[in-house]
């Protein structure tokens, strides 16, 4: 299951349909929205996803997990638009016979995902200034 | 089986010299024609060349045949472009009679296999029916027509040609609209080849950009003429200049074509998918696994 949505991620169902009998061991894991970075303080963030090549990219993440892992479920959904704080933006589910391979797979998907996959957040700091999240770039 | 008769017979009297002989990326024109005939899934190809005495004449002929067509090399010149199919259409109808005949005039330089392709699908879908291509509502080239109709060439009145044929049989007309002008588009001029050569060389692509990059630009997308032959690299220039705003931040960003990840010197076909890719929010900043999937996957983009 690979989805981008604007509505919020129902991540009790998510995780539930990757449960299986076949599986000992589901990670699920959540991106929620944190409320301060060091001492600034976030009210709200708004995610963009360049759609078609973001469910391409995770289509593609999919592929080499299960290249990788003895996966038997899995889900990727990744939420855009404005998130208010603690809201989940991103559910990564993941169904494997055993625990680590789980843990394994669900930590590769989510860091792989935040690096290759083009959807971006933009902060809304208290005080009304906005600013995109690019690592490596400087304010200019 | 298809078959296909091409008419070359003709003169290139607007031309002012053989327009079929005319080199366009390293091929002649009734070359270009036959391959896309031949690729696109027809069988024989006919080619009816000029007489083995017209200036020219012989050149067609061997241009035709090294493309791999049958050419009839016709002892006087035909009066007519129909005469020089109904030439075709007895050649063929001593041969094996084929269930469809494909006609096309030999200067339509557009005309790619994949079109071909598509309208004999279209035929075999409708193997009754005259298929006619169109483009924004224009009849064009190639039309397949069904053994049965195209024999009836022989009974035209003088003076008539294949637009005759084809008002013979209004109900019987499959029309194929396609978003591709070369259906409609031929060489008679001087000015038809020029214009037809630097449509070929610009190359129209869109360009999408998102976050930052989307501020910066003041805009989510823009469509970009681009030289042709241009690379990733001469993406960023265009844009540099087009959108000085964008200034530092191009450096940092990468180029996806057609949803995918692109190095400096992959080449931009036309009609490419491009959009700016700002780091995303959870990277490193210097996209260094999107650069080994890149490196992987680079192969795919030289074409």
């Amino acid at each position: 299951m690979i989805e981008i949505t604007g509505s919020p991620i129902d991540y009790a169902a998510v995780t539930e349909r990757v449960r299986s009998p076949r599986a000992g061991a589901v990670c699920t894991f959540l991106g929620t929205v944190r409320e301060f970075t060091g001492d600034q303080r976030t009210v709200a963030l708004a995610y963009e996803a360049y759609a078609e090549m973001a469910l391409k990219k995770m289509a593609e993440l999919e592929e080499q997990a299960r290249r990788r892992w003895p996966i038997i479920e899995l889900a990727l959904v990744h939420r855009v638009g404005d998130l208010e704080l603690g809201e989940v933006s991103v559910v990564v589910a993941v169904s494997c016979p055993h625990r680590q391979e789980s843990f394994e797979a669900c930590r590769w998907l989510i860091d792989t995902l935040k690096e290759v996959v083009p959807i971006w957040k933009k902060e809304i700091w208290e005080g009304g200034r906005e600013e995109w999240v690019h690592p490596g770039l400087h304010p200019i | 089986m298809i078959a296909a008769v091409v008419p070359a017979a003709g003169s290139s009297v607007r031309m002012g010299r053989p327009k079929l002989l005319v080199e366009l990326n390293g091929q002649s024109l009734i070359g270009r024609v036959v391959s896309a005939l031949r690729l696109g899934g027809v069988g024989h190809v006919v080619v009816v060349a000029p007489p083995a005495d017209a200036a020219h004449g012989p050149e067609i002929a061997a241009q035709a045949r090294s493309a791999g067509a049958l050419v009839i090399v016709p002892g006087t010149r035909p009066a007519e472009m129909r005469d020089s199919i109904e030439l075709g259409l007895e050649w063929l109808a001593k041969h094996d009679s084929p269930r469809s005949v494909v006609l096309t005039p030999g200067d339509y330089p557009g005309i790619t296999p994949a079109i071909v392709a598509q309208l004999l699908e279209y035929a075999a879908r409708f193997p009754d029916r005259v298929v006619l291509p169109s483009y924004n509502g224009r009849r064009g080239h190639p039309i397949v027509l069904p053994w049965r109709i195209a024999v009836e060439v022989h009974s035209l009145p003088a003076g008539t040609g294949i637009n005759a044929l084809v008002a013979r049989h209004p109900d019987d007309l499959a029309e194929l609209a396609l978003s591709d002008h070369a259906v409609v588009t031929d060489l008679d001029t001087p000015e038809d080849l020029k214009r037809w050569k630097e449509r070929q060389e610009r190359l129209r692509v869109q360009v999408r950009f998102f976050a930052l990059a989307k501020d910066r630009a003041g805009r989510s997308e823009i469509e970009l003429e681009l030289a042709g032959g241009s690379k990733v690299a001469d993406v960023r220039a265009v844009l540099a200049e087009r959108f000085p705003a964008l200034g530092p931040l191009l450096a940092t960003v990468l180029i996806a074509v057609n949803e995918e990840y692109a190095g400096e010197d992959a080449l931009i076909s036309p009609g490419s998918r491009l959009a700016v890719i700002p780091p995303v929010s959870g990277g490193a900043g210097d996209f260094s696994r999107v650069g080994l999937c890149l490196a992987r996957q680079k192969g795919a983009f030289r074409r």
